[in-house]
């Protein structure tokens, strides 16, 4: 028996050696109809874009003039920033003020979310019911959120109302669907075994399902925080929603102050750079805990 | 209490000691497939039943359709004065609380403590609140740590559930049933995933719960030698359908081929040692 396996393997190692010395190579992706459809269309687009640079309307402006004028856009802005506008103190104050819609955003999301998510994992509610909630949850996902703050601001008036409302609109779908995903990989014989005790579905939900998923729940969210505080950002501008958002929009539109949008950029770097941190280190503490 | 004094008229007959399950003509479909026909039998208090028989007989189904975890497509189930098959949701908890059940891969709470995986057994006489909340009355408290003092497991008691090994969650399984203060315990081939030796603990320890605190035990194996050794009775099932219930003394080897049918060659083997699986 055990001489036999040796000798299949022995078999196995010399016919690869074969293989290897015939330079034969073997195809692990055939290519398949999906495949053969994905490579004419990036063919099509990289052959697209460079006839695009040919026809373009350049309105006589070179296209190598027009780098040189961005870079030294660039320059003025990051390397000789300055506020005119605002202090030091006001532009502190509006970057508060988009963090704060940002938290508020992700928090009420999260709430939310968390219930619809119990309600649209196929493994924890009624099979109709959780398609409907998926199907909904998508729709609103498909429209960007830009889109949903508009639609606010038009019915609700512009203002941070309005944004934050919109925002938790793509938010709380977003959410939904990771949150559901994350329950969904619960295994179901843990269920089970709390069903067969005679527990209620809510015993299950937070003495079961919630220690297990809460890793991925605290992931996603603070992967959504992320995205809301750039979004927080945009739509200062976009919806007058007040913050940092807005004053990069008056320095730039309305100033024409390109050194105050090079300050004003610094400052979102900071912060965003901050959160990857805060991100990260929040990451590993719950790892070290949790796995 | 009560069935130690009934012991010992029981010499004449089991019929005298109290019955505390009884089914009765149990039938679970799929559409057209047939998971377990026509099933009847009764337990008693204390008993301890081994049901036996090849993968895909209907073991599962079959105590899966007592405590009502799958519905049965027709047929009765009397437990402790109760019909099972007629109970509303309510009810279905009642008597849910009253059985325990252990399983084959433990189906504990990883990430919560021993202690806390123990207590999830008084899940069934708690508010939505104070359940979901995890808030124990110091009398349960005290009643994990009697059952995990026990089960041999004290030093373990407020370590995570994925820490422990098989035998040790099998454990913690058994004390997340006991303190339900079940009647009948079901145990869905609660060895399978365990090394011998581990196995030996668990089904001592199964065996002397079901004499010391009158516990009934109806526990799937697939090990026909550690049935013989352990049962007070075996069930055994084919294809749905019981097809020997007695002592385990009676079973004899032509009869356990009879049960196996084709599967047989693998079981002479299974019988000695357990397999790898
Ligand atoms: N959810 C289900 N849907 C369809 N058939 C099932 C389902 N569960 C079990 N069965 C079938 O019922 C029969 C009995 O299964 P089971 O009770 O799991 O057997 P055992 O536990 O003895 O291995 C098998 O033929 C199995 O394929
Ligand atoms: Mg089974």
């Amino acid at each position: 028996m055990s001489l036999d396996k040796s000798e299949s393997i022995q078999n196995i190692v010399t016919q690869s050696g074969r293989l290897a010395a015939s330079g034969r190579s073997i195809k692990v992706k055939p290519l398949s109809k999906s495949r053969l459809t994905m490579r004419i269309t990036m063919i099509a687009l990289a052959a697209l874009t460079i006839y695009g640079f040919f026809v373009f309307d350049y309105k006589n402006i070179s296209p190598w003039q027009g780098t040189i004028d961005m870079l030294t856009n660039f320059k003025t802005m990051f390397l000789s920033p300055h506020l005119a506008h605002l202090t030091f103190w006001e532009g502190a104050y509006a970057i508060v003020v988009t963090l704060a819609m940002a938290v508020l955003t992700t928090l009420i999301s999260a709430f939310l979310a968390f219930f619809l998510a119990l309600f649209a994992a196929q493994n924890l509610s009624n099979h109709t019911v959780a398609r409907s909630i998926q199907a909904v949850a998508a729709f609103i996902r498909s429209i960007p959120t830009v889109l949903w703050v508009l639609i606010f601001a038009i019915s609700a008036g512009l203002g941070s109302v309005a944004a934050i409302v919109g925002m938790s609109f793509h938010s709380i779908s977003y959410l939904t669907k990771a949150y559901a995903e994350s329950f969904e990989e619960m295994d179901q014989g843990l269920i089970e075994a709390l069903r067969a005790t005679g527990a209620h579905w809510w015993h299950i939900v937070f003495q079961a399902v919630l220690p297990m998923s809460l890793t991925y729940l605290i992931s996603w969210t603070f992967m959504r925080f992320e995205i809301n505080f750039g979004v927080s950002v945009a739509m200062g501008a976009a919806a007058g929603a007040g913050g940092i958002g807005f004053d990069m929009f008056m320095a730039s539109a309305f100033y024409h102050d390109l050194r105050e949008v090079g300050a004003i950029t610094y400052y979102i770097l900071v912060v965003a750079f901050l959160l990857e941190m805060l991100s990260l280190r929040m990451k590993s503490a719950v790892r070290g805990k949790m796995i | 209490m009560h069935a130690r004094t009934l012991e010992a008229p029981a010499t004449v007959g089991s019929s005298e000691v109290r019955e505390l399950l009884k089914v009765e003509r149990l039938t679970k479909k799929y559409g057209e497939h047939t998971a377990i026909a026509d099933i009847s039998f009764t337990v008693h208090e204390g008993e301890f039943v081994v049901l036996i028989g090849p993968s895909g007989a209907g073991k599962s189904t079959l105590l899966r359709s007592i405590n009502r975890m799958i519905e049965p497509t027709s047929g009765h189930v009397w437990f402790d004065g109760m019909q099972v098959d007629a109970l509303d949701k309510k009810g279905l908890r009642e008597l849910r609380r009253k059985i325990g059940m252990i399983f084959q891969h433990y189906n504990l709470v990883d990430r919560l403590s021993v202690i806390e995986n123990v207590l999830h057994g008084r899940l069934g006489y708690k508010s939505i609140l104070t359940g979901s909340l995890g808030m124990y009355q110091a009398q349960e408290k005290e009643r994990a740590m009697e059952l995990i003092t026990m089960l041999g497991l004290e030093e373990h008691t407020y370590k995570r559930a994925d820490q422990l090994s098989g035998g040790q969650k099998q454990r913690v399984g058994i004390a997340r049933a006991l303190i339900q203060n079940p009647r009948l315990l079901l145990g869905d081939e609660p060895i399978a995933s365990l090394d011998p030796k581990a196995a030996k603990t668990i089904m001592d320890y199964l065996k002397s719960i079901a004499h010391t605190l009158n516990i009934s035990m109806i526990i799937s194996l697939h090990q026909v030698q550690v049935a013989l050794t352990y049962a007070d009775r075996v069930l055994a099932v084919r294809q749905g359908r019981i097809v020997y219930d007695g002592l385990p003394r009676d079973l004899s080897l032509e009869r356990v081929r009879d049960i196996y049918g084709a599967d047989a060659g693998d079981l002479i083997i299974d019988t000695g040692d357990r397999h790898v699986d």
